[in-house]
C-alpha cells in the first residue's frame, strides 16, 4: 500500500539504495534530497517505483558521461523534480477530490 | 539569447519530437542538438523529463542498446502516434506564428 | 463517525497496527512528531480512513527516512506541524508549503554540495 511499500519491498529497495550508494557524492546528495521532496509531495507515481529507479538510471548515465550532477540536470533541482511528476496526481489531490465529490459520506 | 526558458517551455516537447523524428537518437545527442541550435540553457535533465513524458504518452518507441562505456542507452524513435503528434505540433506552431505575425503588423 | 471508529471498525485496523509498529521503531522525537501529525490529520473531519492512509504512509516514510539519516525533526518539519499536515492533506496552504519544500530542496542541495567543496 503506497509509498512505504517500495521501502519495505526490502530486497528491491536495498538493491536500489546500493545503486544510489555507488554514485559519486554529488549525485548521492541530489538524489537523497529529491527523494525526500517526493516523499513530502506524495506523487502517486512514487508507488510503482519507476520514478526513483528511472532517476538512478539517468544519473548512472550522467556519471558514465563524466558529468557533474548539476551539469546534468541544471541548478534548479526542484524544477527538475517537479517536471518529473508533472503528470502524476498526488495522494493529497486524490484525497481532496474524494472529499469534495462525496461530502460527508463514508466509504463502503 | 538568455532566459528563453519560460517561452520555450511549451515548444520544447515539439522540438524533441522533431529531432527524434529525423532519426532514432538518445537523450544526450538530443540535448547537444538543442544546444547547437542556440538553446544553450537546455540541460540533459530537461530532455530526460520530456522523453519520459513522450514515453508515457505512447508517442515513441524505446530501444535499449549497450553503450561503449557505462549503462545501456535508451534510443528513441517516433511511432505512428508520435508522427501524428509532431504534425499537430507544427500545425499549432504555424497557427501561432501567423497570428503573432498579424498582431505585430497591425500594431503600428 | 470519527476517524478512530472508522479505523478500528474495519479492515484498516491491520494497516493501522502496522503503522504503529513502524512508529514504535522511531527515535523519541520523531515518534512524538508522528503523534502530533496524527492528531492534526484527524482534524480533517469527514474522511474515511482509507483515503488518508497513503498520506499518513508518506508522512511516516518521511520520518523513518530522516531518522535513518540522522536529521532532526526540526530540520525536517520546521516549526509549523499543523501547516505541514494541511499541506500533506492538500488543504489550505498546500501550495505555499509546496513552494517551501521546493526552496528547501534547492537550498539543501546547494548547502551540501558546497560542503563537498567544488
Amino acid at each position: 500500500m503506497g509509498i512505504h511499500d517500495i521501502i519495505e519491498g526490502k530486497k528491491q529497495w536495498r538493491a536500489h539504495m546500493a545503486r544510489v550508494k555507488a554514485l559519486p557524492p554529488d549525485y548521492q546528495i541530489v538524489y537523497k534530497e529529491m527523494q525526500r521532496y517526493f516523499f513530502k509531495v506524495g506523487p502517486v507515481a512514487l508507488a510503482d517505483g519507476s520514478l526513483l529507479t528511472g532517476v538512478v538510471d539517468f544519473f548512472e548515465e550522467g556519471v558514465a558521461a563524466g558529468k557533474g550532477v548539476l551539469e546534468l540536470i541544471g541548478n534548479d533541482v526542484a524544477a527538475f523534480s517537479d517536471d518529473l511528476i508533472k503528470d502524476s496526481p498526488t495522494y493529497a489531490d486524490i484525497y481532496q477530490e474524494r472529499i469534495s465529490t462525496k461530502p460527508g459520506t463514508a466509504e463502503e | 539569447m538568455d532566459d528563453l526558458t519560460e517561452m520555450l517551455k511549451g515548444t520544447l516537447e515539439g522540438c524533441v519530437l522533431e529531432i527524434i523524428g529525423s532519426e532514432e537518437t538518445y537523450g544526450y545527442a538530443i540535448t547537444r542538438r538543442l544546444n547547437e541550435l542556440g538553446f544553450a540553457d537546455v540541460v540533459e535533465g530537461t530532455v530526460y523529463t520530456i522523453l519520459l513524458r513522450l514515453e508515457k504518452k505512447g508517442l515513441v518507441q524505446v530501444t535499449k542498446r549497450p553503450s561503449g562505456l557505462g549503462p545501456p542507452r535508451k534510443f528513441y524513435a517516433l511511432n505512428d502516434a508520435g508522427r501524428q503528434e509532431l504534425a499537430t505540433f507544427w500545425a499549432k506552431w504555424e497557427y501561432i506564428t501567423s497570428r503573432l505575425g498579424k498582431l505585430k503588423e497591425g500594431g503600428r | 463517525m470519527n476517524f478512530w471508529e472508522t479505523i478500528t471498525g474495519n479492515d484498516l485496523t491491520r494497516e493501522w497496527k502496522a503503522f504503529e509498529a513502524r512508529a514504535g521503531a522511531l527515535p523519541a522525537d520523531h515518534r512524538a512528531a508522528w503523534d502530533e501529525i496524527k492528531g492534526h490529520l484527524f482534524l480533517y473531519g469527514d474522511f474515511t480512513g482509507r483515503n488518508l492512509m497513503p498520506i499518513l504512509d508518506g508522512a511516516l516514510g518521511l520520518l523513518e527516512e530522516t531518522a535513518t539519516d540522522g536529521q532532526s525533526i526540526h530540520e525536517v518539519l520546521g516549526d509549523d506541524i499543523a501547516g505541514f499536515c494541511a499541506a500533506l492533506a492538500g488543504g489550505e496552504g498546500a501550495r505555499s508549503f509546496r513552494d517551501r519544500w521546493r526552496e528547501q530542496l534547492n537550498r539543501n542541495v546547494a548547502r551540501k554540495l558546497g560542503r563537498l567543496g567544488g
